[in-house]
Order: structure tokens, then sequence, then C-alpha cells
């Protein structure tokens, strides 16, 4: 499977939105670990990165607001043998399905989550997000933000995740990696991607992303099977570290309660008379 | 001999009220009588009042009765709160000596004891814990039951998770219980039916049959999240569909279960979630998406009463409107309405088929009183039960299409649809509008015709859902309409009017949406005078008859919404209050 095997359409988005280098790089991911298409499903929230699984050639979902991460973790239960992986916004992650996020980790369904993080809701026309910086100013907070913005990274790994990752946008070969890690590593895997919105955030551009970012690979000391080294990184305000924040390995929830190895939803149905027969002994 | 008898116990939550109700049930349905329970109990742990009514036939009967002859109270505040109920020959034992208001109370007829269960369970057992098997004992002189059956009906509640030890002092418990009444009460006080075989029967509750009925018509993936009325759906689930390589999932929200198992559908399984009053309201946009996106899913809706928290763990008929109306946006959508425990078995079955025939959600919408009370039914028939998944291809039939297309329009509305991990089947789920293959198109031309498409689904499915069911003299000019497992109390009331020679007929809806409005019409216009009874204070039923433009001038509304079950005399007279005008 060549890369383009994975291009469906050329997509719609503003010209040097962050998005695309997103697309490039799960294009990439799936070629190398040679993907099928049709056993992979791409889930997506609502907003600019919904658009996503449209030009993805693979099987897609686009269902509702902040609801990605519940319909992912429905699919890859009921069929184990899939490859998903759920694409999701700031808003839509970390705003209205923020309660999903936080059970996503902990419950640790074996699939991967990419946040596109554009600082901004893109698609209602650029209102401030929960990862706005405080006195962002937008249609929707005219006289700057007064929230703290939220770190989804930190608030997987208090939650319970099991492989947590920030990735940009802009180097496309470093996130590339951390896709691959993120689809080979048996749980769930969260990648926040930073990426620009050209349009609607002139705050958080390619520019002031590269100026404020520490790739983590350039750092010896720190380790992503360190817990609390990970949270002391990522509590350093003026910079944004990049890279595989924390990994742990415990099985996942597809380990510890799908009955058999057997995917549901290759299970022959019929009704086993003899089975419920036996089981209605239990109401005589 | 009498042919039915109702006992109540009362007390206050904490004192085993629940338990030794359900024990009951199950002794006397081995007893070979139609059994029917009603518990009413507050949503809180301890302190608070609460009772179990079981009434036991050998008729066939389909709600509580009306009076009770055996109160077995607890407390002195149990039998002022019921002693309106007990009828006339009615026994009264009390757990402590009867204080003067209940002495003062009027009592014609009914007789009390002092049945001290705690001081015997206390003296005895040095526990107050086996009071309720020395209840279990009284009962058993009272009511002349089996000791076998009792004995065998102890053995299997306590032998498997207490041990051997602990049925034997049971049974030790039930002697002394029996032996005391022995005692106190004399021979024309008590109430004793004729023991008949007990064949082939099965005493379980509507969550039970919904939970059974699901497992049996496939479904494999359930998410939900906790709530009264209907947890006991996935409870009970969860210690058997692993058997049938199916999972159960508690969610962090009601949000999260039905996007859960819509995801679980889209991926080729029969999946569900289970509700009541608030969580379907958290349900609602993901009902639309599943009506948008054409995903099969059933959802399993046990009302409570509202509005809001309302009375968790009471009954109420007030969510029709949130199903057949609720969610934005025009889409098909299935409400069936079981009216009898049977029905909540066999509907699930129904509720599966609809949904992967016509690619909709499918609501399955009963009544606390059904979800949390335990009847007697005949053994359910599997070979009743049959799969049918629609227009759900193989993966050969897929390869044999040159162009598929998982929204094509076809005549009945009705698309082949593939699932994941098929090839040759790649396509999107939407739920913006989306073209044949279900990429996202605002075309004007495309969006109506995406909307007449699923919309016509609706109406082929209209002609294939489950007619109602008509009850009672077909010739009679007084009609009955209702929905539900208030054809209960409906059915008696219909009894006691025959009793006095008013035959009426009862109009069964099961089908709430699509309505069966043809049928409803014909019903009404054979009858003089219509009475649309409901539990719930604005008539959703009946105002649904109204939308669809059926003549309503002559109907009755008969509506209770106290948080109770209608009690037949009420509806016989109610009815005979218009009826003598
Ligand atoms: C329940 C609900 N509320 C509001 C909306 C409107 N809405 C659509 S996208 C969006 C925000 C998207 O922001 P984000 O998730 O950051 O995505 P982006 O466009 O930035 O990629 C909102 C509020 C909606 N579709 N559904
Ligand atoms: S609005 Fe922003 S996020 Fe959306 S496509 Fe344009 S640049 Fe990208
Ligand atoms: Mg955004």
């Amino acid at each position: 499977m060549k890369e383009n095997s994975y291009h469906l359409h050329d997509p719609t988005w503003c010209r040097g939105c962050g998005i695309y280098g997103i697309f490039a790089a799960l294009k990439k991911a799936a070629a190398s670990l040679q993907i099928p298409p049709e056993r992979m499903v791409i889930v997506t929230g609502i907003g600019c990165h919904g658009r996503l699984n449209n030009y993805f050639n693979a099987y897609g979902f686009h269902g509702l607001h902040g609801r990605v991460l519940p319909v992912a973790a429905g699919v890859k239960l009921a069929n184990s043998s899939l490859a998903v992986l759920a694409v999701s916004g700031d808003g839509d992650a970390y705003s209205i399905g923020v309660g999903h996020f936080i059970h996503a980790n902990r419950r640790n369904v074996n699939m991967i989550c990419i946040v596109v993080d554009n600082r901004v809701y893109g698609l209602t026309q650029g209102q401030t997000s929960p990862t706005s910086q405080k006195g962002y100013v937008s249609v929707s907070s005219p006289f700057g933000s007064k929230e703290t913005p939220l770190d989804g990274p930190r608030l997987a790994i208090v939650s319970g995740g099991t492989f947590v990752a920030r990735g940009f946008s802009g180097i496309p070969e470093h996130l590339t990696a951390l896709i691959i890690e993120g689809m080979t590593h048996n749980g769930f895997s969260l990648i926040e991607v930073l990426s620009p919105c050209v349009t609607h955030n002139k705050i958080n551009t390619y520019k002031w992303f590269k100026e404020h970012i520490v790739n983590l690979d350039d750092d010896t000391n720190f380790s992503a099977k360190n817990k609390k080294k990970a949270l002391e990184v990522l509590s350093d305000q003026s910079k944004i570290p990049i890279g595989l924040l924390y990994h742990e390995e415990r099985p996942s929830f597809d380990d510890l309660s799908l009955p058999s190895d057997t995917p549901i939803a290759l299970t022959k149905l019929d009704v086993d008379e003899k089975k419920l027969d036996a089981i209605m002994k239990d109401f005589m | 001999m009498i042919s039915d008898i109702q006992v109540m116990i009362a007390g206050y939550a904490g004192d085993g009220v629940l338990f030794t109700g359900n024990v009951l049930g199950k002794i006397l349905k081995r007893q070979g009588w139609e059994v029917v329970t009603y518990r009413d109990f507050p949503s809180n742990i301890r302190g608070e009042a609460m009772n179990y009514t079981i009434r036991a036939s050998l008729n066939k009967i389909y709600s509580r009765g009306d009076y009770i002859d055996v109160l077995m109270a607890f407390n002195c505040d149990a039998i002022l709160r019921h002693i309106k109920s007990v009828g006339e020959n009615g026994v009264i034992l009390c757990e402590g000596s009867v204080t003067e208001s209940v002495r003062l109370s009027p009592k014609k007829g009914r007789t009390f004891h002092k049945f001290p269960m705690r001081e015997l369970a206390k003296k005895n057992f040095r526990s107050e814990i086996f009071k309720n098997t020395i209840l279990l004992g009284g009962l058993c002189y009272i009511l002349d039951l089996d000791m076998k059956i009792i004995r065998e009906v102890l053995s299997e509640v306590f032998l498997k998770r207490k041990g051997k030890e602990i049925v034997e002092k049971n049974i030790q418990a039930l002697r002394l219980g029996c032996d005391e009444a022995e005692k106190i009460i004399k021979e024309e006080e008590r109430h004793s039916l004729e023991e008949r075989p007990d064949k082939d029967r099965l005493f379980l509750s509507g969550d039970e049959a919904i939970a059974l009925g699901a497992l049996a018509a496939g479904c494999r993936f359930f998410a939900a999240y906790p709530i009264c009325p209907a947890t006991e759906i996935w409870q009970w689930l969860l210690k058997h569909i692993h058997k049938f390589n199916g999972l159960v999932v508690q969610t962090e929200d009601e949000i999260a279960a039905i996007n859960m198992a819509l995801g679980a559908a889209y991926s080729g399984v029969r999946a569900m979630t289970s509700t009541s009053g608030p969580g379907a309201s958290l349900m609602m946009e993901g009902f639309s998406l599943a009506g948008m996106a054409e995903i099969p899913i059933v959802v399993a809706h046990v009302q409570r009463v509202g509005p809001s928290t309302g009375l968790p763990t009471r009954p109420e008929q007030s969510d029709l409107n949130q199903w057949v109306f609720g969610a934005h946006g025009d889409f098909p959508r299935i409400v069936l309405s079981p009216g009898t425990i049977e029905e909540c078995f066999y509907f699930m079955a129904d509720a599966f088929n609809l949904a992967e025939k016509y690619q909709c959600p499918v609501i399955l919408l009963t009544e606390q009183n059904y979800g949390q009370n335990f009847y007697t039914v005949e053994k359910f028939d599997l070979s009743r039960v049959s799969i049918d998944r629609g227009m759900l291809l193989s993966q050969d039939e897929l390869l044999k299409i040159e162009d598929y297309k998982r929204y094509a329009l076809t005549e009945n509305g009705i698309s082949p649809r593939v699932v994941p991990s098929m090839a040759n089947g790649i396509h999107m789920v939407e739920g913006n509008e989306h073209d044949e293959k279900g990429y996202r198109d605002e075309d004007e031309e495309i969006r109506i015709k995406m909307m007449n498409k699923r919309m016509t689904k609706l109406n082929i499915a209209a002609k294939d859902v489950i007619p109602p069911k008509l009850w009672g003299k077909e010739e009679s000019d007084i009609g009955i309409i209702g929905f539900g497992s208030t054809i209960c109390p409906i059915r008696e009331a219909m009894d006691q009017l025959e009793e006095k020679g008013i035959s009426t007929k009862y109009l069964q809806v099961r089908t709430l949406w699509p309505f069966s409005a043809a049928e409803v019409e014909e019903f009404m216009s054979s009858c003089n005078t219509v009475f649309v009874v409901e539990n719930n204070y604005s008539g959703q039923l009946s105002r649904l008859i109204q939308g669809q433009g059926v003549e309503c001038s002559r109907v009755h509304k008969i509506n209770k919404y106290s948080g109770h079950t209608f009690r037949p005399v009420e509806i016989a007279e109610s009815m005979l209050g218009v009826l003598e005008q």
C-alpha cells in the first residue's frame, strides 16, 4: 500500500491550514504500517478537523460534536480486528466532549485519538477555545479570555492515559513517527497535534509555535516512562514540549473485557435455543 | 375455597421487605399459582416506608388487586398507612404491639395479631436477620403453603451464596414462624388456595424479560449508564452475555452510552442501550444521529415519574412524547410499547429486526411497574424468535457490486448496508446531509432526495409494525384505548364491569410510532363512548390520537399521575361515572 492509496480527495481546508500536515502524516503512517484501507475506521468530530475522513480512503464515521470517543470505542469493541482512529478538535475533545476524553483515557480501549489543537473554534468562525491562551481576543472574548487554558496531555496523564504524546503539524516526519508509535501501542493513545488555524488564530501561528516548542527527543534526561517527569515538563508554562510524554504498558480494556479473541462482529448470529433454554431455568 | 389472595409486606427500607417479597413471590409461583407483584418503594436505601404486594390466584390475573387479605407489618405505622386497603376479612400481623391509634382505627371484620418476628429471631438465633424467614413461616401457616416448596426455594436462595448451615438455620426459622402463627391464628383466618402443578412457567420482571429477549434476539453489545428502573436489564445481561461472545459496557453517561452503541451497531453488531426519563433526555442528540446516519439501534426505555428527577422508582407513562416527537429534525423512528411481560420479551426481537430492516432507531417503551415487578408467564417460545438482518450484505454480495453506495436511492428508501472491514465497501456514515456514498453534500436537490428517502422508509415500516390488539367484547360500544402496562388494571376493570352487566372492549396500542391511526379510528367509530386511560397528566396518547386527525369528541380521558398505577376499581368507577350520566 502506497501513501496515495489512502488519498481519496484533495482536501479543501484553507490554504496553509495545519490539518494538511496531519492528513499527510496519517497517510504516511498508514502506509508504513500497511493497513488495508477497509480495515481502518476514522471517526471524526464536528469542526474543521471533522472533514478529515471525507478525504481519506478508509471507512469513515462523522457523528456529533464531542462524541467521537464513545463512537470509536463502540466500533473497536464490536470489531477488535479494525484499526480505529478518532480525530477530534480542541473544542470537540476538551470542551463539549471532555467527560468522554477523561474516561477514554482511564478506560484504555485499544485505539488512537488525534486532537487537532488549533486553539480556536475553526468551523464556527474563530471563537475562543479551551486551549486559547489567557487574554486571547476573539469574537467570543472581545475583552480577552478570562479562563486558564486546559492542557490536554496533562489531563490525559492524570486521567490514567497510557500513551500521551504531542506533535506539531509543522514537523510532519516527527508527527508521523508519533502516530506510528501510537498505532502500535496496545491501549488508548492520545496524540495532541499543534495545528495552526491560519484564518482565525493570528496569535498561535507556525512561527509562534516554532518559537515555543521544545522537542523532548533532544532532552537526554527525559524518560517517557516516568509520570512525575512528564507532569513536571508539562508544568513549565513558558514552553510547549512535543514528543512522547508518557508511555505505560497496561492491559487494554479490550484485553480485560472482551469475552474471546473472535471479534464480536464476526460471530455468527443465531438463536441458540439450547443455551437460552438453560438460562431460562433461572426463572422457573 | 377462594381463588385469589393478596399479601402485603410493609415496613421501612432496610427491614428486608424487598428480599422477603421476592422470595415469597417465587414460593407462590412454585405452588402453581398465577402471581403478580407490586413493589412500592422510595428511592432511598434506609428509613423510609415501603411495601411489597404479592397477589396470587388460580385464574389469570394482570395487576395488583384492590384489597389486601394479609398484611404483614414491621411496625404500627405500616398498619395505619395501609388499613384502608385491607379487605373485610383481612388479617393483620404486626411486629410490635398494636398501639392505641391502630386499635381505634375502623376494622370491620379485620383481625390484628402481634407477631414478634424480631424478638423471636433475637431469642432463638441471636440475630435479627432471621426475622424475614420467620415472617415467611407465619405466611406459610396462614396461606397453608407447601413446606417442601419453601425449603426448595430457600436452599436455592441461600445455598450457593451462604452455605448449608445458613440454609438449615433458615429452615428452623421458618418452622418457628409457622408454629408461632399456628398458636395465634384461628382456622377461619387462614387463606389458602389449591396447590397446582407448576409446569413450564417463568417468574420474572419486565426488565429481565427485556434482557432475555435482547439476548435471544442477538443483542451482543450493550452500553448503558445506571438509572432506576432500567438498570436491571443490563445487570442481568452481564451475567450471561459473555456466553454469546457479547459485551456490556458501563459508560460515563447516557450520551456516551448511545454513541458507543451507535459505534458498535455501525460495526455490524446488534447493539442497544437502556435508560429512563433523564437519561433519555441526554440521548436525544444521538437518537437524531441514528435517524440521519441510518444506524440500526435499539433503546429500551423503562419510564419513571417525571419531570426532572421526579419519582425515580415509581411508574408513569409521560415519556411517550419524548420518543415520538423528541430530538431535532425529521427522521424515521419506531416506538414499540409492550403490554405484557411476554411482549417485553418477544418485542425485543421485533425491535432488532425492525431496526435492521429499516435502518433506523427503534425504541421499546415500557414502565417501572413492568420493569421492576415480577409476573408468572408461560415459558417463552424460542421458535417464535427469528433474526432478520434486512439489507445487510455479505462480503460475496458486496464484491459483485461495481460502485457500492451506502445511501443508494431506492424505491423503498432502504439501501444495502455493509460494515467496516468489508472489501469494496468503503463509505462514510454521515451525520451531515450527504450524497449516496455518504459524503457531505449541501446541494438542494440531494437534500430533498435524501429526506424523502429516509421518510419513505417510515411509510413502508408503518405497514410492517405491530398492530394494535383488541381485547374484550368486539360488539360492545364502550371502548377503552391505552398502551403499555395500564392494560393490567384495565383488563381487571373490564372484568369488574362485566360482572355488573356492562360489556366493554379494549384497544391496546402496541406501536406508538408510526401510529396505527387507521385501526384506532376504526375502533373509535365502532364505539359510542371511548375512554383513553393513561398514567400521565396531559394524556399524551389521547393527544397523539387527536394529532392524527381522528374525531375525538366522544373521548373521555382517565388519567392518574400520583406515582402509582391505577387500581382496577378506580378505572371501573371513573367509567361508571361517565356511563351513568
Ligand atoms: C451540540 C453542538 N453544539 C454546537 C455545535 C456547533 N459547533 C460545530 S463545530 C464547533 C467547534 C469546533 O471547534 P473544534 O472542536 O476546536 O474544531 P475545529 O473547527 O477548530 O477543528 C461548534 C461549537 C454543534 N455542532 N453541536
Ligand atoms: S478555519 Fe482554520 S482550522 Fe479551519 S480549515 Fe481554515 S485554517 Fe484550518
Ligand atoms: Mg479547534
